[in-house]
């Protein structure tokens, strides 16, 4: 049974449970945050963690052009490995007949008898490929999906220039493609590109590769380093092409799903600590109050000698059952909201099973922080609680102390209203909860600038990337490079207004001992499409020499305009040269690398060589032009740009907007509780002062405008000082998000300003308007009697 | 009526062991220019049993000298024992133990807690007393069997003053310190919470020790205390005392 000071503390709540609400919902709305993301963080490391454990992932990948199978055992003896897969990896052109533009995909072997050692395949639906079977495919689970192929349908792809039926036996998930995606693409486009595996007879015949490989991965033992076995590696395979080993750094799929995880870290400590703060501010504010309106049956729970300590502890059950109240609803929203998200994971990562794990240390987090939060809150007026001397209490309390306020004395005063006057007065007298408002309220109004920004410079960037950095429609790749003349070739395509060739490279680029593996990208003199710009958009002239880096890998390298780099190529004659780094790019895709295409081809010692192109398309003969595409059997791939652009609203916009209206209604939730609080609060504590403004023969209206001003004398302070702080957490929250594969630009545009405005102050006064209703009910003969 | 002999501190009516021995004792307040001798050398010895009713006008340290009694507060100089305990020097806690166990307070304006019900606030008490009275039967006693479950907000000022003396006497304590606990109460109502008082006293035996500034109420006392400036003026002993419903003001 509670015990008689407890049932003081449950029917004290009830009488307040409109400011505790408010307090336990600002609380909540960050504990959401808080076991929402440590959730989702747990989830995805957890969940791929035994993803990779399960079916064996590599720690080391390298390509190389063909080597003898038993290449394989030498490698194997490498000391620190623990195992070994070879395989063939070989790029297929699809038949899709479905599909107006060409599609394109990777082939990965499997071992014709048993099982593959590393990185096995989780089988979705149907059956694994039979034993000696020809013409069956397994079928990576995006491409399946975005193209609706089922088991037992049936699939055409170009073999090495041959055309083949396939038989899909099954839907596979590979951990090596959580994240499917074409090299080198910054979006998805899962209806074009797919990943495949046959048996190992079937492609090495196919390719001429029977007996050797092209693709190994190596697990490392638990006392292998990466880096030497990495240079291990790289010497046994340079004699057979090896294109450089890497380690799961390096691995786009495991990138992607790391710096998701890097972006939620980011969320799962800014987010909360701006909430919590919050409701640390209100947490003081309701016990301050609390404990002001009860001075007396403190001093009388003394003078009947409960101790300081028992006193301390009742009133620290005020801000606990507030506590526990957004614990259990922020950890209920959380879970809820979490749930949500994970499915939106479902749209870019592909798991066995990605399901919503909740992390019981969030719940603790949560508990702990809140707790600290609650505590810092309180403190302060507790321990004036325990200071009261009881004898002291019982004395009644002197009037307040009111002094002329700031603009009496600057004797302008004669220029306001009572009302203002009055408020004013109150606002100066109590300095300290007019800075717990306007720092409430200015934190929400914060709070809303930071996912307009993450939309504004996805926007911005995509804009950048596609109206400026590419202005072509459509991006062609090619299986081989081939000879310049080609061009002429694509020139004449039906419907094309402008073609523009390119040259790529697969190298290493290395400063001092830090390292990164990418395609350089060689662009032609005179171009139309694909510009190189610098950070202010202006174009960066490609001089016949000289490498230009993106921003970011030239933050990864530590490199610098001017300094020499060491470029290794990883294919053809594999030469390593220094470089000049002549200028730096903005880029979407995060890093990458570009040269003038004659230089680039010079410095590969290759003639005029290209490996793709870019077309501007007449939009009246785009399908034809596909058509004709799909009929080259020497192209590779197709990257349409309105495609991605689609995709993209689908997925990541959608993300976006989703995250964006969780935070709207938080930040709602925050400014209408801080407004809520704050007019009761001052609706309480001057009751007495109110009622007699009434009775002196103000109106309901005109008392109603006293509060009313100084609640618009606290907004007017607390939104731009809002708006300031959003910008700054949006700086820091975009910085720290930043990583390789999402790079975003800090844009903050005049209407993410407006909406933060206009929803803090839409909340405010619905909640204003909420408090002023029971001004009516103001007892004016019971305000005026002597306090109880 | 009687007046007492020339020696205020003396005596006459020993109706059992001596509660408070009180010697020379001394409370200023503030510090400098501003210091304010609340109470300014009273020597006193309070005994079981008796009702005292401390007279003095408004400002003249009577609450003080309760608050000092009640070890609400420490003295600033000067001797003041309850029983075997220095209150003088007793630290906090050991001050905080004496209330719990020893002291059942009554103040002007009632003090009730107002989210707690009638029997609650009774019960508040008694839960951290050793040896407490049921607080149905403490109610029972001033007359409110049939407001228990009303809160405070439900209850008349009498009824309220009734409540607190059923919350003070609840425990069971040795002293019942009652600061004006009719001063808030009109002639009708008040007689009932003295009346209340007097049956506490005369069943229980609990010293109560009433300050007023109405001298109509001295003729219930055992003993009638005057005070001003922050000293003892006199010591009046009542031959009988009077019922407390026969009193009139
Ligand atoms: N906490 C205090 N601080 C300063 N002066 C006080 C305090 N308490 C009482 N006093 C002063 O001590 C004197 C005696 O007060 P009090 O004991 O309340 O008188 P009474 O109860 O007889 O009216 C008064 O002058 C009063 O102003
Ligand atoms: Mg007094």
């Amino acid at each position: 049974m509670l015990s008689y000071l407890d049932r003081k503390v449950v029917r004290d709540l009830s009488r307040m449970k409109g400011q505790a609400i408010a307090v336990s919902l600002v609380m909540a709305c960050g504990l959401a945050m808080l076991t929402m993301s440590r959730s989702l963080i747990f989830s995805l490391e957890r969940t791929r963690a035994e993803y990779y454990q399960e079916n064996r992932f590599a720690h080391i990948f390298a390509h190389l052009k063909r080597a003898p199978n038993d290449v394989r055992e030498r490698v194997a003896k490498i000391p620190g490995i623990a195992g070994v897969q070879t395989s063939i990896k070989v790029q297929v052109t699809l038949d899709m007949p479905g599909l107006d533009e060409p599609a394109s995909g990777m082939v990965l072997s499997l071992p014709d008898r048993g099982e593959q050692e590393l990185n096995r395949l989780f089988l979705r639906e149907g059956r694994w490929l039979e034993q000696g079977s020809r013409g069956e495919v397994l079928v990576g689970e995006a491409f399946a999906k975005a193209n609706s192929l089922r088991p037992g349908d049936s699939l055409a792809m170009l073999l090495n220039g041959r055309r083949q039926s396939f038989n899909i036996a099954g839907i596979v998930l590979s951990p090596e493609y959580i994240f499917e995606s074409r090299p080198g693409a910054a979006l998805p486009d899962n209806k074009s590109y797919g990943i495949f595996w046959m048996p190992y007879e079937e492609v090495a015949k196919a390719f001429d590769l029977y007996g050797g490989f092209n693709y190994l991965t190596a697990m490392l033992a638990p006392e292998g380093k990466e880096k030497a076995v990495i240079s291990e590696i790289d010497q046994v395979l340079q004699q057979y092409g090896g294109l450089g080993a890497f380690g799961r750094g390096d691995h786009p799929s495991h990138i992607r799903v790391s710096d998701e995880i890097r972006v939620l870290q980011t969320l799962s400590i800014g987010f909360p600590l701006v909430f919590l703060s919050v409701a640390a501010f209100m947490t003081n504010a309701v016990l301050s109050r609390l404990l002001t309106l009860q001075r007396e049956q403190i001093a009388i729970l003394k003078a009947f000698g409960f101790s300081n300590r028992e006193i301390v502890l009742h009133f620290l059950k005020f801000a606990f059952a507030m506590v526990i109240a957004g614990v259990s609803v922020g950890t209920v929203g959380g879970a809820l909201l979490g749930n949500r998200l994970v499915r939106m994971y479902e749209m870019f990562f592909r798991f066995p099973e990605l399901h919503f794990r909740f992390d019981k240390s969030a719940l603790l987090w949560a508990l702990l922080v809140s707790t600290g939060a609650a505590m810092i809150g309180v403190f302060s007026s507790v321990r004036r609680a325990a200071a009261l001397p009881p004898a002291e209490a019982m004395r009644p309390e002197p009037p307040a102390n009111y002094k002329p306020a700031l603009i009496e004395r600057s004797g302008i005063a004669h220029l306001f209203s009572h009302s203002f006057r009055i408020a004013v007065r109150n606002l100066e007298r109590r300095p300290m909860q007019a800075v717990f408002t306007v720092a409430g309220l200015a934190l929400a109004t914060a709070i809303l600038i930071i996912p307009s920004t993450f939309r504004d410079s996805v926007k911005q960037i995509l804009g950048v990337q596609w109206d400026i950095v590419n202005r072509d429609d459509m991006t062609v790749g090619m299986m081989e490079p081939a000879s310049i003349k080609v061009h002429d070739n694509l020139k004449h395509l039906p419907g094309v207004v402008q073609v523009e060739p390119f040259r790529t490279a697969a190298v290493r680029i290395r400063f001092g001992n830090r390292s990164r593996q990418l395609g350089i990208r060689g662009l032609p003199r005179n171009r139309i499409h694909t510009r190189v710009v610098d950070g202010s958009l202006h174009e960066i002239v490609l001089p016949p020499e000289g490498l230009v880096v993106s921003d970011k890998l030239a933050e990864i390298l530590g490199a610098k305009v001017g300094d020499e780099v060491i470029v290794e190529v990883l294919q053809g004659k594999r030469m390593t040269r220094t470089v000049r780094l002549i200028a730096l790019a903005e880029d979407l895709a995060g890093i990458g690398a570009y040269m003038d295409m004659q230089g680039l081809n010079r410095f590969l010692e290759e003639g005029d060589i290209i490996n793709g192109a870019s077309f501007t398309i007449d939009t009246a003969h785009r399908s034809q032009f596909l058509r004709a595409l799909k009929d080259i059997p020497t192209i590779s791939w197709v990257a349409i740009k309105e495609t991605l652009r689609d995709n993209f609203r689908k997925t990541t916009a959608a993300s976006i907007n989703l995250l964006q209206s969780i935070y709207m209604i938080f930040a709602s939730i925050v400014a209408f509780g801080v407004v809520y609080n704050n007019a009761r609060i001052s609706l309480a504590e001057r009751s007495r002062e109110l009622a007699t403004l009434r009775v002196v023969g103000f109106s309901q209206r005109e008392v109603g405008a006293v509060l009313v001003t100084e609640l618009v004398i606290l907004a007017g302070m607390a939104l731009p000082l809002g708006l300031l702080m959003g910008t700054g957490f949006a700086t820091a929250i975009i910085k720290m998000v930043n990583t390789e594969t999402v790079r975003l630009p800090l844009v903050l545009t005049s209407s993410n300003y407006a909406i933060a405005t206009l929803t803090v102050t839409i909340a405010s006064v619905l909640s204003a308007a909420n408090v002023l209703r029971s001004l009516k009910n103001i007892d004016l003969v019971s305000a005026l009697k002597a306090p109880e | 009526m009687t007046l007492t002999s020339s020696s205020p501190i003396e005596e006459s009516a020993r109706q059992g062991e001596r509660i408070f021995h009180v010697r020379a004792l001394t409370k200023l307040y503030g510090v400098g220019d501003t210091v304010v001798r609340a109470l300014d050398g009273v020597d006193l010895d309070l005994f079981q049993g008796e009702l005292i009713v401390l007279l003095g006008p408004s400002g003249s340290g009577k609450t003080t000298l309760l608050n000092q009694l009640g070890g609400l507060d420490w003295p600033t100089s000067g001797e003041l024992q309850y029983r075997d305990m220095d209150l003088t020097s007793a630290t906090e806690a050991a001050l905080t133990r004496y209330r719990r166990e020893a002291v059942g307070f009554i103040f002007q304006f009632y003090n009730l807690i107002p989210s707690l019900t009638a029997r609650e606030n009774v019960a508040l008490i008694t839960e951290i007393a050793d040896d407490p009275m049921n607080p149905v039967e403490a109610l029972e006693m001033v007359n409110l069997g049939a407001r228990l479950d009303h809160f405070p907000a439900q209850l008349s000022g009498g009824e309220q003053q009734r409540v607190a003396i059923a919350r003070a006497i609840a425990k069971r304590p040795k002293v019942l310190l009652c600061d004006e606990p009719t001063g808030a109460l009109d002639l009708r109502t008040g007689i009932v919470v003295l009346e209340a008082l007097e049956k506490v006293n005369r069943e229980m035996g609990t010293l109560s020790v009433i300050i007023t500034h109405n001298a109509t109420m001295a003729d219930m006392a055992d003993r009638v205390i005057r005070f001003s400036d922050g000293r003892v003026q006199s010591i009046e002993k009542n031959d009988h005392r009077a019922p407390a419903s026969s009193l009139k003001w």
